[in-house]
């Protein structure tokens, strides 16, 4: 696709602080257990005991900031019996709430858990991308909100060539199933997909 | 287990034990006229095949319940193109469709034999291809524990498996009926329904045996295949193993045990009261034995990812 637009996230500075998810949050009042961004949590590493004393082995954690990826290969629309998800020319991925019958496919199908189900609408949600501020060429809360300045927003192709290619990183996928429009800054320590050493630290009911 | 899980076990279990059933029903019904005429054959099977009406529509009924929007159902086929689970409801509606007419006209005996042939050619050949689009729904990359080949095996596998078991329970039953009723039809219905489930003992035993065949295979490669795939064995082994042994142990008893017993008191006449109630057990046995595999393939599985 010529026009992308695509999420930039720069783990190397994220400090977790959770400014991007509640910001998210707060725009389109989303209700207990939505989150259409999430900030996980991933670590490891071990103790060693040496001499009577605890020593920290490789001991290391930094957070991953993720939404809704807008992924060149939407396997949520691809499955959607109902015809419901649609991908924009400007590469924005989204759910027409009329036309969802709620049968939550998509959540089975989605390796980043974008498509979640709204118990008080009884349909499927997921990030809009803001692509209401973004039509009127402002950038989505999340990015606004984060005090690292390390969310953005751009042409896939532009922050492709800017930052790299890495879309990859634990706890996310590897972006072979929906090849997102993602480019990441890994953090020093990060692990690649599938591979990881550690695990997510956040509470389950956090992310 | 939630409601929403519950409602597609019931689902595929009673659809897939549909199209199972009218592939039985067909083969049984063939053998049969061609031994006793188109008689004898109707009267093994018309009443069995009006009792799969009731079966599919509690199917169908059930697969509405884990929408959350049931008014935009009519909605699930509008993305044939790509989605394999509007082709399974394309297929699904298609196949209530067929086997209902077929019921009806073949229950009234409206329309000309050949008729009702093609209608019950076309709702079995389509019971095919739904059950292949049902295991196709399930084969998401996200999902390493569906995503395996062992998906349509097994739904092929429980699909004849239930199918001739519940047959089997139905012709146990329309006999007993029959024999009520004082019909002059005993001596052939007898044979008949005796023959007939030989042949559903046999085939029970060699799809058990697949079923066991098949689960050490699959646990092992999805295992191997990914994190996500190896959590899923972990479950299935770990906190659901003792749901997993107990499957494996009923459908043993049920399509091994009880089939052979079936088998052998199908051997000669006079044994039909046991034939009956060994009919019913292998049934119930196998139906909660299948149940329980499908609890297990939807409270297993792992997505890859976050």
């Amino acid at each position: 696709m010529a026009n992308q637009k695509a999420f930039y996230f720069d783990a190397s500075s994220c400090i977790g602080c959770k400014a991007c998810q509640n910001a998210c949050k707060d725009k389109y009042d989303l209700p207990l257990g939505v989150r259409w961004r999430r900030v996980f949590e991933y670590g490891g590493g071990n103790w060693l005991y040496i001499d009577g004393v605890e020593t920290p082995n490789n001991v290391f954690k930094y957070f991953v900031s993720t939404a809704c990826q807008h992924c060149a290969n939407p396997v949520c629309r691809d499955v959607c019996p109902a015809a419901a998800i649609t991908k924009r020319a400007d590469g924005i991925v989204l759910i027409d709430p009329d036309k969802c019958i709620g049968c939550r496919y998509c959540q089975w199908a989605c390796p980043y858990g974008a498509p979640q189900f709204n118990e008080e609408t009884k349909v499927m949600t997921k990030c809009t991308f803001c692509s209401d501020l973004q039509d009127q060429g402002l950038k989505p809360a999340c990015v606004d909100a984060c005090v690292m300045r390390c969310l953005d927003i751009g042409d896939y192709e532009d922050l492709r060539n800017k930052y790299g290619s890495v879309v990859g990183i634990e706890p996310l996928p590897t972006g072979n199933i929906t090849h997102p429009s993602l480019v990441i800054t890994p953090h020093k320590h990060a692990e690649p997909s599938g591979q990881g050493t550690g695990s997510i630290l956040s509470l389950p009911e956090e992310v | 287990m939630n409601a929403r899980d519950w409602a597609l076990i019931t689902f595929t279990i009673l659809v897939q034990m549909s199209v199972g059933s009218i592939w039985v029903l067909g083969v049984a019904h063939f053998l049969a006229t061609r031994k006793y005429g188109a008689e004898e054959a109707d009267r093994l099977s018309d009443r069995a095949l009006l009792a799969l009406v009731p079966v599919i529509a509690l199917g169908f009924i059930a697969s509405l319940l884990h929408l959350g929007n049931p008014f935009n159902a009519y909605r699930a086929v509008t993305n044939l193109g790509s989605s394999w689970l509007s082709r399974e409801i394309f297929f699904g509606v298609i196949f209530a469709v067929l086997a209902f007419v077929f019921a009806l006209l073949q229950w009234r005996k409206i329309g000309p034999t050949i008729l009702r042939t093609v209608i019950a050619w076309l709702a079995a050949l389509d019971g095919l291809v739904l059950v292949f689009s049902m295991s196709n729904v399930y084969m998401l990359q996200a999902q390493p524990a569906w995503n395996s080949w062992a998906t349509p095996v097994s739904f092929f596998a429980t699909t004849f498996l239930l199918g001739a078991l519940a047959m089997g329970a139905a012709f146990v039953a329309n006999y007993a009926y029959l024999q009520r009723k004082k019909a002059d039809c005993a001596e052939a219905q007898c044979t008949l329904m005796r023959g007939t489930l030989r042949w559903i003992a046999v085939a029970a035993v060699v799809l058990v045996g697949l079923e066991l065949v098949v689960l050490p295979i699959y646990l092992a490669s999805v295992a191997g295949g990914s994190a996500a795939g190896l959590a899923s064995v972990k479950l299935l082994t770990g906190l659901f193993g003792w749901l997993l042994v107990l499957r494996v142990i009923l459908a043993f008893v049920g399509a091994g045990v009880f089939a052979i017993f079936l088998y052998q008191n199908a051997m000669s006449a006079g044994h039909e009261k046991m034939l009956g109630n060994l009919a019913y057990a292998a049934f119930v046995i196998v139906l909660v034995a299948e149940v329980l595999g499908r609890v297990l393939f939807y409270a297993a599985h792992v997505r890859i990812g976050i």
